[in-house]
């Protein structure tokens, strides 16, 4: 076959390229901060191990209360050294295996307990990551070692709604005076197919069905059909947050409410209209504004863990001023919102980006969809992570053979 | 001293002394007679060069003091006054007393494997405007080559046996496929062969890398000026700085052509802008017939503007025709760029 070049006629740049980074991004997005672990899962004397995007992290809780994120190899031997936890100081991780025990605060190799002269001392070093603590949860800033500055971690948070966005407006996870509670598990498919589905506004369809919308008789809608090119506001806030909002403000009017299909007489219960608004941050937080209940928020955490799994964080996040009012949330977080909505809700959000993995994975799912009206929030997002990330994460070495 | 004769029969052994861009120096004797490229790679240092001859300038250097005398008797590509700034041509250059000379490359770019002797098999070709194609080449398996982005390759054009030379526009990790743009010259070599004869698995000579023009690491503002096909090793720099590690530096790109209708590459340079805002663009030609084209009536050194120079620190990188390189030389140090900070890379139509 003659390639001798020809003059092609001016072909559209595939639409694809326009989020080339994002699809480069299976191991997810580096040099960004991720949930690690709730306070309460690194209690003083565990070595908690964690993976995110590749990374093996193991976290330690040492002087003053401090968690601590290091490199989770020893490198004398290479084991996890959160495969069991030897708690001797707080301020030393040491490892199981031989005794390597290195600084908690700069990752060098401070002693071996059976050779406490030996010449590796001060020379070998492992990793550390920056870490932050507050209400409940446990962050990590994941990427390149020498990325500098760190950015502060609000920057990888939705923003703080507004007054002007909302005149009354949701907690914000930072707070104080914040009920902060949730749920993680891990979930069977990669990271951006979780944050995909979790603010597409077609995929409510999935919840058509939910003990949730039946009991509460919701009118949830099959579908948000956005109607103008302002449904979908791109928020660029300068050293701040980067994300993309769904206004389903009612009176902006910018999406249609599609409650019955023609074609197959299906159509919604539900008789309460009901005002929710989903905004998507990089690198990949959920923020659905008063949800599970008016005045509430729930955020979630598609947090990659290796290319085909990812940490589903799902957190409630409500004002909280008095001891009463914990009482109250927390009456409620028990017995309403982790059952019903964190678990029986969501399990169907889970089902259905497990259900998309194989295509995705195996079937060159990227190039093979076909999006339709729906989705124009969906590629708005992946323009967005393509921009606004601070690095594709490359696979770990033990994966890069098989990239 | 003016014959060359008196040059060459010269016996004395000069002592130089070879500083690169990282502060590293190098030392060697060049005997009386003996042009210095010939001397460092007698004494095992691969300096960047290429065609041996005093045409390609590859071999370019800065006389930093002594005296290093190009050979009169050989047509070389330096004008007189690159002459009389220091520049020579270690390929055609004798030395006449102790001198020290400056590159502007790093050393470490010696370490790195000579060129490799291949042949490449032809994937695609294809006109991506009246006068640009965009050719791609299979590297053979097997065979131990990468380059750094900003290098090139000299390829053999098939049944003619004349050799011409291209950036890879592509990048290392895209091996075993390289990138090139091939500006179009009605009866040139390259050009009749790849708007003719050109068949998908034609068999290329191809030699590389080669080259001392290379990305630099540095979190300073990059400025990059390309005309027309000096736009190939820009779009690898470009993405090679996407892919690094930390924060990207602010960048600019002037790119131009000769006219609105011969622009090309368009959307794969406003793709880049837009996975990083670090990224801004100047977009020009020469010649503006639409004027809905968006496009700057100018030349890609004219657009720059005293407010694109705000930092001591910043590095350029230009790639074009020697007159475009000149102006912009003149044009970025004037607007505060260091002289050493400015790598350009120049090609000549052929």
């Amino acid at each position: 076959m003659g390639v001798a070049a020809r003059k092609v006629s001016a072909k559209a740049v595939s639409p694809h390229r326009e989020y080339e980074p994002y699809l480069e991004a299976k191991w997810g997005l580096k040099n960004h901060w991720y949930p690690a672990a709730f306070s309460h899962e690194v209690p003083d004397k565990l070595v908690k191990g964690i993976m995110i995007a590749g990374h093996e992290i193991a976290l330690r809780r040492g002087k003053g209360g401090k968690v601590y994120a290091l490199a989770d190899r020893c490198a004398h031997r290479g084991v996890l050294m959160s495969k069991k936890s030897m708690p001797l100081t707080d301020e030393h991780l040491t490892c199981w295996y031989h005794g390597y025990t290195y600084g908690l605060e700069d990752g060098i190799l401070k002693t071996i307990l059976a050779s406490p002269d030996d010449a590796q001392i001060g020379k070998v070093r492992i990793r550390t990551y920056p870490t932050h603590e507050k209400n409940g949860m446990v962050w990590v800033f994941v990427g390149d070692e020498d990325y500098k500055p760190v950015p502060p971690l609000t920057s990888d948070l939705p923003m703080r709604i507004p007054k002007d966005y909302d005149p009354n407006p949701v907690a914000y996870i930072l707070d104080d005076n914040t009920f902060v509670r949730g749920i993680h598990r891990t979930g069977d498919s990669n990271w951006r197919l979780a944050v995909e589905n979790g603010f597409d506004p077609g995929h409510i369809l999935i919840h058509y069905d939910n003990q949730l919308i039946a009991a509460t008789d919701r009118k949830l809608a099959l579908g948000w059909q956005p109607n103008a090119p302002e449904a979908v506001e791109l928020m660029d806030l300068p050293e701040g947050p980067k994300g993309i909002m769904n206004r389903y403000d009612p009176h902006l009017k910018l999406y249609n409410y599609i409650n019955e299909n023609a074609v197959t007489g299906m159509k919604v219960y539900g008789k309460q209209e009901y005002y929710t608004r989903t905004s998507m941050w990089v690198p990949g937080v959920l923020l659905v504004e008063h949800w599970p209940v008016t005045n509430w928020a729930q955020y979630e955490f598609y947090v990659p863990v290796d290319d085909t799994h990812h940490e589903y964080w799902e957190i409630i996040v409500g004002h909280c001023n008095s001891e009463e009012e914990r009482k109250e949330a927390e009456f409620k977080y028990t017995n309403f919102f982790e059952p019903l909505c964190l678990y029986q809700f969501n399990n169907c959000d889970l089902f259905a980006r497990e259900a998309m993995q194989d295509f995705y994975e195996k079937m060159d799912g990227w190039n093979q969809e076909q999006l339709c009206k729906l989705d124009a929030v969906v590629v708005g997002w992946r323009k967005l992570a393509a921009r606004f990330n601070r690095g594709i994460q490359e696979p770990p070495p033990r994966f890069s053979h098989n990239g | 001293m003016t014959a060359g004769s008196s040059l060459a029969e010269s016996a004395d052994q000069r002592e130089i002394v070879l500083r690169f861009e990282d502060g590293v120096e190098k030392r060697i004797t060049v005997n009386g007679g003996e042009y210095v490229l010939d001397a460092a790679l007698r004494q095992d240092i691969p300096l960047v060069h290429q065609c041996r001859s005093g045409s390609c300038s590859t071999c370019v250097a800065q006389l930093v003091e002594g005296e290093l005398r190009m050979d009169p008797a050989r047509a070389y590509s330096l004008i007189p006054a690159e002459v009389a700034q220091g520049k020579r041509l270690l390929c055609s250059a004798y030395a006449l007393a102790d001198s020290v000379i400056h590159f502007d490359y790093p050393s470490d770019l010696l370490d790195e494997p000579g060129p490799e002797l291949f042949v490449a098999k032809v994937e695609e070709a294809e006109m991506i405007s009246d006068t640009v194609v965009r050719l791609v080449l299979r590297t053979p398996r097997g065979i131990d080559f990468s380059f750094q982005s900003g290098q090139y390759i000299r390829v053999n054009v098939p049944g003619i046996d004349q050799w011409r030379s291209y950036s890879m526009a592509s990048l290392p990790r895209d091996l075993p496929k390289l990138e090139f743009l091939v500006r179009i010259i009605p009866g040139g070599a390259m050009s009749e062969y790849l708007t003719g004869r050109c068949e998908a698995g034609d068999e290329l000579e191809v030699e590389g890398p080669l080259g001392a023009f290379i990305l630099r690491d540095s979190a300073a503002p990059h400025i990059f000026v390309a005309g027309g096909t000096g736009l190939a090793p820009m779009i690898s720099m470009l993405d090679t700085i996407r892919r690094r590690p930390g924060v990207n530096p602010p960048m600019l790109l002037s790119f131009g052509c000769a006219s609105d209708s011969q622009f090309f590459y368009r959307d794969e340079v406003e793709l880049r802008a837009a996975w990083m805002p670090q990224l801004r663009l100047r977009l020009s030609a020469d010649r503006v017939e639409d004027p809905e084209s968006g496009l700057l009536q100018a030349n890609p050194v004219a657009v720059l503007e005293p407010g694109d120079v705000t930092d001591p620190e910043t590095v350029a990188y230009l790639c074009g025709p020697p007159r475009m390189i000149e102006a912009a030389r003149e044009r970025l140090a004037a607007l505060g760029v260091r002289p050493e900070h400015i790598y350009a890379e120049q090609f000549v139509a052929s």
